[in-house]
């Protein structure tokens, strides 16, 4: 533990903390361009440097650990004048168009400059100019303004895993590029926005629109994949401008998947905004009485076994809580959240969460991959995965068809049967598991999503008790959802009550006739066209599939548009806040069904938010716990089968950037999937404008 | 018939004749007056004043009048709105039937009555009903604070103008205002405001507190009060205010000019005395009087910033009062023991 | 002494005659006003009048929509919204100035880092409406085409002072 003096002020550190850490630690601030905490150290910025005693020169802090009996100045003139040499250096080629760059605002180069520069520059000759570089439709360049701080591409190389950014040249021509101008092909390289300290790369769907300070803020949670991102969601007026992340160490740390933040253009785009009424086969816009009107018409006279009601993967809790009290008030069990039909059990939350949690990755010496490709269906969780493989001592193996996944994996074959062979102790994989300290199993919807998903299931919950997965304050046995609102809806019960039917048994008595009226809530990933001529009321916030085949629609609030509660794959449960206002009549999920269970004479008993969350908090207690995980009982019922080893496992995510109606309105995702899909960017007419100009 | 035509109807024409002959005038005469107070007041504080309206600005008070007349007449919805309504009359027709008792010169005069100043007195006393009707109709505390005022400062200074007249008519021995002139005859020395002097000055500043005009405007000062009773009002029933306010003040001045500056009299004995000739040069000096006596109006209110109350109650009570019952015991001793 | 001078200055009204003398005098003085719209009094190259969104010689607008002069303003009354133009230049596609809220502070001219906005030698814009004084991006424009020639005069006469 090496004690050392900085400033006068004495601290022990742990072996291995850098001098810059040191110093955050005594509470000096140390400005930094190259520097970051999650990446490696490169110490080529020189803007860190201190002095330190009976050293001949100042030292780059960053890149020094600290030693004992180190005496460190950070505040003497030495210091100040080698930070106002080293920013007159960084400024020599920086062009200072400030007034066009999209980072002025918020520029850690503006700022330090106004901290730690002179004020003025000697430098008359004439500035570099680089060309622009293509990163795809993320990423917008601005290589000028490069002060090769190469946090880009020590964050593509080491988090994101695809090495695909490098830098040419040395000194002043140093240029950081990707390969023959490709696209980057990680989920998550727009991170390099928030990490560049400049303004040379920028976000390409917000350049230009906004500055950081005409907007406002509100916290909120991603919806885009079921890990949870915390975000922070800028608006200016009634316009979502961006969603950039907010530092959760326990979920996402402060990385965001290119989904999560760039899908936010989606939220204007094909909205439903008013009421819709199916008038002689067509959808016609109406009022919200006459929606109502129209439903009531419908349901009275039906008993409860002729209604259905489905929740869909953007549900929040609170509408799946007033949906779940709707039908109960009508006296229909046909209710359920899994619009996949994936084999989740419902009682037990063990059995559907990841319990060891995200953070539990960084612990895990082994870890098993059932049916899923976390790459794309939860790029950061797969980031997180990555950096516990670099930190050594972790072996991977992955049943399923082999994808990429940034990190070597041992692929045990797309063989269904595989997963029972681990399970009795016949593959090779089970010692490995047995023998680990932190084992762990990640159960992907793919693999549950299949006619014998019971019984895959089942076989991976042998493998948690016959491997020891779960032992005292460890549970590996790990699902990794890929809807945002399925959790919630386990937890809150929206499965089959007695006698009720899931989906498939909807859809089936739909096309029979026995179903004659099915409720949507923002659920569209699923086969609209099976539910024969029952009476289909959508509620959601966009017109997909779902709108489609409605015979009413009732337009609902998106996720940054309303207070709602989401619980994440881990089970954490985490509060979002509204932003913006709901387009037109739209209203939100929970209000809705409140209305309407009054136009259909069963009124809900709950007025205000705050008094659903508190019936919310009946169905499931363990909501009072926000933004703590609540560790669930290793209590797991399973039905024993056989598992059809004839056909692989097909992973959930497939398409990754349309998974929900949200990212398939938006502009960018479908240019990123386009990019993703032929491998290319379109011609960069921009960079040759640059160029000339 | 015959009886009918000499005994009420032509009478009645004349006198109809006589009252728009001189109504007439008198209202265009306000109207320039209006003008001539802007154009002294922005010569005096080195401005232009109107010049858009005509050569020289000189249809501006047309422009005004017009003005007036199209604008939305306003009931405040608190108002009494009988009493709000004959306010602004009241004022009006008082300020005009005083002058039925201004002679223009040797028995150019509508009604030639022998208590002539006690007419004028009575009608000027009453003015003052207008202003506090206006201010308590208008349900308005500005209003109402400038009714207040106003009628405390007339009460106040027709006291020590009562006084001022007085010594008048010692000198003179006569109501009738006629007589009053002529007893002036012989010259501007042989004119009251050289034996009375002081009393003349008392008389004119008491007419400057009678007519509320600067530096005793503060019925309406436009600072503190807004516009004092007049705030409520608009269009016609504010014009009718402002002929009445303009028309006492020419009213004042030509009293002003009776009882102390030898009313139709030259200061000199030249001129024709009789005939119509003799009329007009009789008329041209009692509106040159009346102009300069106006122009003196204009220039006070260029010069002298408003009174406090306390000031103004200070100088009706405190200094004219005493200075003309001191004045008025001298005059009286001097017509006792030194009879001309 | 004193008491009789002061006494004697209150009974004979001094104090007012020679008030009264004063303004008497200035009566006959030169007016100090001009008759406004015939005559007109200079103005400095400072003066702070009607905006205007400059060009550059060659017709390409200066405005570069860095958002200073709207974050600047005191009074609020500056709108702008930016993208990104077909050749990727950083302009703006709204830019709105409620002149109703102006105060003529000139923050706006002094925040542009291009001169893209100033405020003008014109004063004379009054409106009948309310509409008429939203100026947005076309009128501004305009009145930099047709005011250029004094604004850059005047810019030029007041350089050496920044």
């Amino acid at each position: 533990m090496p004690t050392l003096k900085i400033d006068g002020i004495e601290v022990t550190v742990e072996p291995g903390t850098t001098v810059l850490q040191a110093c955050e630690i005594a509470g000096k601030e140390i400005p930094r361009f190259c520097y970051h905490e999650r990446l490696s150290i490169a110490g080529n910025c020189r803007m860190c440097l201190v002095e330190q005693e009976k050293a001949p020169k100042p030292i780059a802090s960053c890149a020094m650990p600290a030693a004992d009996g180190m005496v460190i100045k950070t505040d003497t003139p030495l210091v100040k004048k080698a930070r106002e040499g080293v920013m007159e250096f960084l400024l020599i080629n920086h062009p200072l168009d400030c007034p066009i760059c999209d980072q002025g605002g918020e520029c850690d180069l503006q700022d330090q400059a106004m901290g730690y520069g002179r004020g003025g520059s000697r430098y008359q000759e004439n500035k570099r100019a680089v060309t622009e570089k293509e990163m795809g439709p993320l990423v917008a360049t601005s290589m000028t303004r490069c002060i090769h701080c190469t946090r880009c591409i020590r964050f593509v190389t080491e988090v994101a895993g695809v090495a695909e950014l490098g830098a040419t040249g040395r000194g002043e021509d140093m240029e950081v590029t990707t390969y023959l101008g490709a696209a980057l092909s990680s989920e998550i390289s727009a991170n390099v926005i928030d990490l560049c300290p400049v303004g040379a790369l920028t976000s390409k769907p917000y350049a230009f629109t906004a500055r950081p300070w005409e907007l406002r803020k509100a916290e909120s949670v991603d919806v885009m994949d079921a890990l949870g991102s915390n975000i922070r969601i800028d608006y200016r007026g009634r316009e979502v401008m961006r969603v950039l992340p907010r530092l959760n160490e326990a979920v996402n740390e402060e990385w965001l998947s290119d989904k999560g933040r760039f899908s936010c253009d989606g939220l204007s785009k094909r909205r439903l905004d008013k009421p819709y009424v199916r008038k002689n086969g067509k959808l016609q816009a109406a009022t919200w009485p006459e929606a109502f009107a129209a439903i009531a018409a419908k349901v009275q006279g039906l008993n409860g076994g002729e209604i259905a009601a489905i929740a869909g993967d953007l549900a929040c809790a609170e509408g799946m809580t007033a949906l779940k009290d709707l039908m109960s008030g009508l006296g229909s069990a046909n209710i359920d959240c899994r619009q996949d039909g994936a084999k989740l059990p419902a009682g037990s939350r063990a059995g559907y969460v990841f319990n060891s949690g995200v953070a539990g990755i960084d612990q895990a010496d082994a870890i098993l991959l059932i049916g899923t490709d976390p790459r794309k269906e939860a790029p950061v969780l797969n980031a997180r995965i990555r950096k516990r493989l670099l930190k050594g001592g972790l072996r991977i193996a992955a049943i399923g068809p082999k994808v990429d996944l940034t990190y070597p994996v041992e692929w045990l074959g797309n063989d269904a049967t595989a997963v029972a062979g681990i399970c009795n102790g016949a593959h090779a994989f089970a010692e490995v598991l047995k023998s680990a300290k932190n084992p762990m199993l990640i159960l992907g919807q793919g693999a549950l999503a299949r006619l014998d998903g019971a019984a895959v299931y089942s076989a991976a919950k042998a493998i948690a008790d016959n491997c020891g997965l779960v032992k005292d304050g460890w549970n590996g046995f790990n699902v990794l959802h890929t809807a945002a609102g399925r959790v919630a809806g386990l937890d809150l019960g929206l499965v089959p009550g007695q006698g009720g039917l899931d989906v498939a048994g909807i859809q089936s008595a739909a096309q029979s006739g026995q179903v004659k009226f099915v409720y949507l809530l923002q659920a569209d990933e699923l086969d609209t066209s099976k539910f024969g001529s029952a009476f289909v009321v959508y509620q959601g916030s966009h017109g997909d599939a779902g709108a489609h085949r409605a015979d009413v629609i009732l337009p609902a609030a998106a996720y940054t548009e309303k207070d709602a509660t989401w619980v994440n794959t881990e089970g954490r449960v985490q509060l979002a806040r509204r932003a913006v206002a709901p387009p037109g009549d739209a209203r939100e999920d929970w209000s809705i069904i409140r209305a309407l269970s009054e136009a259909l004479g069963k009124k809900l008993p709950y007025d205000s938010l705050g008094q659903l969350r508190r019936r919310m908090l009946e169905l499931a207690p363990h909501f009072a716990a926000v933004d703590r995980l609540t560790p669930a009982a290793w209590n797991v019922a399973t039905a024993p089968g056989t598992i059809d080893g004839s056909w692989g496992f097909v992973y959930a995510v497939t398409d990754h950037y349309r998974t929900n109606p949200i990212a398939r309105a938006s502009g960018t995702m479908a240019e990123c999937a386009e990019v993703a899909r032929t491998g290319s960017v379109k011609a960069p007419e921009k960079m040759l404008v640059a160029t000339n100009g | 018939m015959a009886e009918f035509w000499n005994g009420y109807l032509l009478p009645g024409i004349l006198i109809l004749a006589q009252i728009l002959v001189l109504v007439v005038p008198l209202l265009l005469a306000v109207a320039y007056l209006t003008l001539m107070e802007r154009k002294v007041l922005a010569a005096m504080q080195l401005r232009m004043g109107p010049n858009v309206v005509g050569p020289f600005g000189l249809f501006q008070p047309w422009a005004d009048a017009v003005k007036l007349m199209f604008k939305e007449p306003i009931l405040p919805t608190g108002a009494n709105k009988v009493v709000f309504v004959i306010a602004p009359m009241i004022t009006f027709i008082l300020a005009l039937i005083a002058w039925a008792v201004i002679p223009l010169g040797t028995g150019l005069v509508i009604a030639n009555i022998n208590v002539g100043i006690l007419y004028l007195f009575a009608i000027s006393s009453l003015g003052v009903y207008g202003i506090i009707m206006a201010g308590w109709a208008s349900n308005s505390r500005y209003a109402f604070l400038g009714a207040l005022r106003s009628s405390a400062q007339m009460v106040s200074y027709e006291v020590s103008m009562g006084f001022v007249i007085i010594t008048v008519l010692l000198l003179v021995g006569s109501l009738n205002l006629g007589h009053i002139v002529e007893a002036q005859h012989g010259g501007f020395w042989k004119w009251h405001w050289v034996p009375l002097f002081p009393m003349f000055i008392v008389f004119f500043i008491s007419a400057l507190a009678e007519t509320n005009r600067h530096p005793f405007d503060l019925p309406e000062a436009e600072a503190e009060l807004v516009a004092g009773y007049q705030v409520e009002y608009s269009s016609m029933s504010f014009a009718l205010f402002f002929l009445g306010e303009y028309a006492n003040m020419i009213l004042m001045s030509a009293m002003t000019a009776i009882l102390f500056m030898g009313g139709w009299l030259p200061p000199f004995e030249f001129g024709p005395t009789a005939g119509v000739l003799g009329a007009l040069w009789g008329f041209f000096w009692f509106f040159l009087k009346i102009f300069v006596l106006l122009f003196v109006f204009i220039w006070i209110r260029a010069t002298l910033p408003r009174y406090r109350y306390d000031q103004l109650m200070r100088i009706g009570w405190k200094v004219f009062l005493p200075l003309s019952l001191i004045y008025l015991v001298i005059v009286a001793g001097f017509v006792t023991y030194w009879p001309r | 002494m004193g008491f009789l001078d002061r006494t004697g200055r209150t009974l004979f009204l001094a104090e007012l005659a020679s008030g009264m003398a004063l303004t008497f005098r200035y009566m006959f003085k030169k007016r100090a006003t001009v008759n406004y719209p015939y005559q007109k009094g200079p103005l400095s190259p400072r003066f702070r009048g009607e905006h205007a969104l400059r060009r550059y010689p060659s017709g390409e607008e200066r405005c570069i929509a860095c958002k200073l002069c709207e974050a600047i303003c005191p009074a609020q009354a500056i709108t702008i919204e930016a993208e990104p133009r077909d050749d990727g230049s950083r302009r703006t596609t709204r830019y709105d100035i409620d002149m109703t809220k102006c105060i003529y502070c000139g923050f706006c001219q002094e925040a542009c880092p291009v001169d893209a906005i100033v405020e003008g030698p014109n004063f004379e814009y009054s409106a009948e409406t309310r509409e008429e004084l939203f100026y947005d991006k076309n009128k501004l424009l305009a009145n930099g085409d047709r005011w250029e020639y004094e604004i850059a005069r005047n810019l030029e006469a007041d350089a050496p002072y920044r």
